[in-house]
């Protein structure tokens, strides 16, 4: 029997969302449910993987190629909670070089050494840099890389601007035997508002919400602590649904071309909204003088 | 004078052929980065390139090597230092080994100017290739730079974009007074105008007979980086050719309150010649009885010598019509294929078939290049296509009608099979000329258009025997 094919998902979403965290709570989860997990951090700033690894930076693949001609791939790899395979492309400084053709370099590296094979690994993650600015964050979801996208996104409209453009690179490259979309991880949903806000925009651009994860204090505490959720409170409520979301990933088969809103239909979303949300807030002042 | 009139009508362009290709089969030119041999050109000067492997060497091999075999030059070719930019410099930017190749460059290549040129990887990547020369420059090393990657145009560009480099970081700020007499020059782009040496000497050669000092700027009798500081010396700039040089001119202008004068068509024959050097003088003031004096005496000598040698060569002419071409074809570079068309017509008498402009000039000059060829000779006007294609070019070369005689081709060695096909005579006079060794032959002004008049016939008797 040959060798199984490791499932390869990409993260994407605005810069600060959150990516980080969700990615490293669902491979926790994922290590801990006894899968072979990866998360490759596809970020200059090389800090995907720390609270895998109790808060500690790994030397990242450009960092190896940065003093050696030649590197061996396997000296990128670090291994962090339960095992957990910790790999981060790193980048030039701020300001210099290109950021985006480092991240193809440290993928084709992996790719070229084929240590996910080696490995036997069931779930590479790619933690992504937010906006796809060029060419080069987008190398995950082409061809060959990963299959499944999963967009992490609040309620709030610049966040889901930032979806919107990665839907429009994901159809870009769909019919380039690209990635295509999972849906939705919906994250920061305190309230039945931004619910509603995020269930509408996926509603438009025909897709779907996987989890919705509230904000929570226990993140926070966790991440001063150096370590995922999954890691610093195992039972917690937060951790249950970060285990939800993990396994909802790993079920995922089918993945689907969204539909994004043009630069009008998105204006014009977003002030129906904004129009709502002034509505709400001219009632409960009302009510509030009123009583 | 015109040794033959002519009354023919000219041929109309074709617009069915010259739809637009999106591949250029053939190329006509070379990228920006290319304008190294325009550093190489200045005696002394040395260009380092930024840029991926082969870059240089190819830009080098095409224009210098493969285009008359004219040599790398002092710093060019081979000599010219280069980062060949790597994986590791996209990634992680290429300022330090710029920076490293600057120090060692400067201690084993010893050059009155340093110029920096980069390629497409810096460019896109974003060197910052200022920081990178602002430090040596500070301290008191003569050298500028360029940011000349692909996509900022093609060499012509590139030339440009180094002038001015050179111009605004090297020459620098200029108060004082202007010498009297002393020109500048901006004409043939060095390398790619295969016969820039020659050229550029009868064109100082003669604006000297003239009476003006000169800064030629680039070729063998280019005094090198003394004549560049006394840039903003000069009294006037004179932009010889269609287009390349205004840009510089016009920043002269600004620059150092430099006029300048414009005379699109480089003169080939005594006629033109004759007339440039006296719109020069006029565009001086030359008033003196004395300076009048030295120019239409040096004007004279020239002539009589010239005209002696057109009588000679009359018999032949005269003789042997019915063994020579009438109709021609011209494609090349805007600055030739306008002298070229313009002696052809009015001193020769040949009939233009098709003027085909293959340097790219920008587009707010091709309105006006058209117009010269409008009024190519009193009683001629023609039309001009600007095409980049070689495979367009050809079918377009095809499809003209050049009468019952075979066409004599003014053109490059992309033309050489296309020649054979129509059964008429090639004459290279462009880039690429990749039969012909060039060394100082010159096709322009009073000597070169001897030498060209004995290329043009010596190409269409020897083809009949
Ligand atoms: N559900 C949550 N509850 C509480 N805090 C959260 C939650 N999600 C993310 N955070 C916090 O938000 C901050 C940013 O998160 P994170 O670093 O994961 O974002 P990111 O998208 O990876 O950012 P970047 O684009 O900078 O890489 C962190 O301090 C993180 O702890
Ligand atoms: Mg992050």
């Amino acid at each position: 029997m040959g060798k199984k094919t490791a499932k390869q998902i990409a993260i994407y979403g605005k810069g600060g969302i959150g990516k980080s965290t969700t990615t490293s709570n669902i491979s926790a989860a994922l290590v801990e449910a006894g899968y072979k997990v990866m998360q490759f951090g596809c970020d200059p700033k090389a800090d995907s993987t720390n609270t895998l690894r109790g808060g500690e930076y790994i030397p990242s693949v450009l960092d190896l190629l940065r003093e050696n001609a030649r590197v061996d791939a396997h000296d990128a790899v670090f291994q962090g909670f339960k095992g957990v395979y910790c790999v981060e492309a790193g980048g030039p400084q701020p300001g210099v070089g290109c950021a985006g053709r480092g991240i193809i370099t440290a993928v084709e590296l992996l790719k070229q050494q084929n240590i996910f094979e080696e490995l036997d690994l069931d779930y590479v993650i790619y933690d992504v840099l937010g906006d796809v600015v060029c060419g080069g964050f987008a190398v995950p979801v082409r061809e060959g890389i990963a299959e499944h996208v999963f967009t992490i996104s609040s309620a709030d409209f610049m966040a889901i601007y930032a979806a919107n453009n990665l839907f429009r690179g994901i159809k870009t490259y769909s019919s380039k035997g690209g990635a295509l979309l999972g849906g939705v991880i919906a994250n920061s949903i305190n309230s039945d508002f931004h619910r509603h806000i995020v269930d509408d925009f996926v509603e438009r651009t025909q897709t779907q919400v996987v989890e919705y994860i509230p904000r929570s204090l226990t993140v926070t505490q966790a991440e001063l602590q150096g370590k995922t959720t999954i890691e610093a409170a195992p039972n917690s409520e937060q951790a249950a649904i970060y285990r939800r979301l993990a396994n909802k990933i790993a079920d995922h088969t089918e993945s689907k071309v969204p539909s994004p809103l043009d630069a009008k239909e998105l204006r014009e979303w977003s002030s129906s909204w904004a129009d709502q949300l002034i509505e709400i807030e001219r009632k409960t002042q009302y009510v509030a003088v009123d009583a | 004078m015109s040794i033959v009139d002519t009354e023919d009508k000219v041929s109309p362009v074709t617009e069915t052929t010259s739809k637009k290709t999106n591949s250029i089969e053939q190329v006509r030119y070379g990228c920006a980065i290319g304008a190294m041999q325009s550093v190489a050109a200045i005696p002394r000067a040395i260009p380092i390139t930024h840029c991926g492997p082969g870059c240089s060497d190819k830009q080098f091999m095409n224009l210098a090597f493969y285009n008359g075999f004219q040599g790398g030059g002092y710093g060019g070719g081979a000599v010219a230092p280069s980062t060949n930019a790597s994986e590791r410099e996209v990634v992680f930017g290429g300022a330090q080994r710029l920076s490293d190749l600057i120090e060692s460059g400067l201690e084993i290549l010893e050059a009155d100017l340093f110029v920096v040129l980069t390629g497409c990887i810096p460019d896109l990547v974003g060197d910052d290739v200022g920081s990178v020369v602002t430090p040596f420059q500070k301290q008191g090393v003569p050298i500028a730079f360029a940011e000349t990657g692909g996509f900022k145009g093609n060499n012509f560009t590139g030339h440009e974009l180094v002038t001015r480099a050179i111009i605004d970081q090297y020459v620098g700020d200029y108060v004082g007074p202007k010498t009297k007499g002393l020109v500048n020059v901006w004409s043939l782009l060095p390398y790619h105008n295969t016969f820039w040496r020659g050229d550029l000497t009868e064109i100082k050669r003669t604006l000297e007979g003239a009476g003006f000092k000169v800064n030629i700027l680039f070729g063998p009798e280019s005094e090198g980086v003394s004549e560049w500081k006394a840039i903003p010396q000069a009294e006037f700039n004179i932009v010889l050719g269609p287009w390349l040089g205004l840009a510089t001119a016009r920043h002269l202008e600004q620059k150092y309150g430099q006029r300048f004068l414009h005379v699109p068509v480089l003169p080939i024959g005594a006629h033109e010649t004759t007339s440039f050097l006296r719109t020069v003088a006029d565009f001086a003031g030359l008033k003196t009885k004395s300076s009048r004096k030295k120019l239409e005496s040096f004007i004279q000598d020239e002539e009589t010598r010239y005209y002696k040698y057109l009588e000679d060569f009359t018999d032949f002419y005269a003789e042997y019509w019915w063994g020579l071409p009438a109709k021609f074809a011209v494609i090349g570079d805007s600055a030739y294929n306008l002298a070229l068309t313009k002696f052809l017509v009015n001193q020769l008498g040949l009939i233009p078939g098709r003027q085909i402009i293959t340097d790219n000039p920008p587009d707010e000059f091709r309105d006006e290049i058209r117009s010269y060829y409008r009024a190519i000779a009193e009683d001629v006007s023609t039309e001009v296509e600007f095409e980049e294609d070689s495979y367009a070019i050809h079918q377009i070369l095809r499809q003209t009608d050049f009468g019952h005689k075979p066409p004599v081709i003014f053109g490059t060695t992309w033309e050489r099979d296309l020649a054979k096909e129509l059964k008429g005579a090639i004459v290279e006079v462009g880039f690429p000329t990749s039969y012909e060794v060039v060394l100082s032959r010159s096709y322009i002004g009073y000597r070169g258009a001897l030498t060209l008049l004995e290329k043009i016939y010596t190409t269409t008797v020897s083809a009949s025997a």
